[in-house]
């Protein structure tokens, strides 16, 4: 592939595209695109990079232990639900 | 078709997540917890109509929040939302000052990613207005697809992309916030 390929997105395509990268929606095809710019761009790599920690830390911080006895209660009310249906 | 016997073995694998929604959607675990109840029993008693082998997870996403919007939505009590209006690319990551020196920057965006705590990612999430934070949860608690969230909300892929991408951003205002007054940043780092 040429250096100059005319495919190849610039920062601000690849900046448009970032979530579209990030929530792997793109074509494999487009992905390899911006891949190869992030290869190029450090500045894109970094910014690329910085979205995809947040993200990871958005994820890992939303996440709630239910309390175990609402389980309980929950598996109850199917009982409930299921015996006067049945 | 699914048989209604199997619901609990197939569904209960699912509760936990569904909780972590519900409490970001109702933001009080006694809403929660009845939003979660509710969804399980309407599910159950819909269960013939579920087809099997496709995405279950979805099928209770999708009932999870048509009746959060249906009911709780009416109920809640509105706490302050974050103005959506304009909110420029990689907020976070300008003001943090990533793009004038990448090398000093790294240690701030650490700093900042360490410690922002679970209650301020919470209350940023919390802090959306409705439309933009269920793609958001659904994209970012739950790592659906565009399309599997156009079809939970009913709304066009196109919707989903732009609502999730203009709620990410206002989120990141917010936790710009958060960060500032936790003192995450390095001094002269204030606004650009």
């Amino acid at each position: 592939m040429s250096d100059h390929d005319c495919d190849i997105p610039d920062c601000d395509e690849a900046l448009a595209n970032l979530y579209e990268y990030l929530d792997s929606e793109m074509e494999d095809a487009e992905a390899s695109q911006i891949r190869e710019h992030l290869d190029d761009c450090s500045g894109c790599h970094s910014r690329f990079d910085f979205e995809t920690r947040l993200k990871i830390v958005v994820r890992e911080r939303l996440s709630e232990e239910v309390p175990p006895e609402f389980i309980a209660r929950l598996r109850s009310a199917l009982e409930t639900e299921n015996s006067a249906s049945g | 078709m699914a048989d209604q016997a199997d619901f609990e073995r197939d569904a209960m694998e699912y509760a936990r997540q569904l909780y972590s929604a519900a409490l970001r959607m109702t933001r009080n675990p006694a809403d929660a917890e009845d939003l979660v109840q509710e969804t399980y029993l309407k599910a159950y008693r819909a269960y013939h109509t579920f087809e099997a082998g496709t995405n279950l997870k979805a099928w209770l996403y999708r009932i999870l929040t048509n009746t959060y919007i249906n009911k709780y939505r009416k109920e809640s009590r509105r706490p302050a939302e974050v103005d959506l209006g304009d909110v420029e690319d990689l907020y976070l990551y300008r003001r943090i000052g990533s793009e004038e020196s990448a090398e000093v920057s790294r240690t701030t965006e650490d700093r900042v990613l360490d410690g922002l705590v679970e209650s301020d990612i919470k209350a940023a999430v919390e802090s959306l207005p409705e439309n933009f934070r269920l793609p958001v949860l659904l994209a970012d608690l739950e790592g659906f697809s565009y399309k599997e969230i156009a079809d939970i909300l009913d709304i066009p892929i196109g919707t989903v992309m732009s609502r999730l991408h203009r709620g990410r951003k206002a989120m990141q205002k917010v936790l710009w916030e958060y960060a500032k007054t936790r003192g995450l940043l390095p001094e002269g780092a204030e606004m650009p």
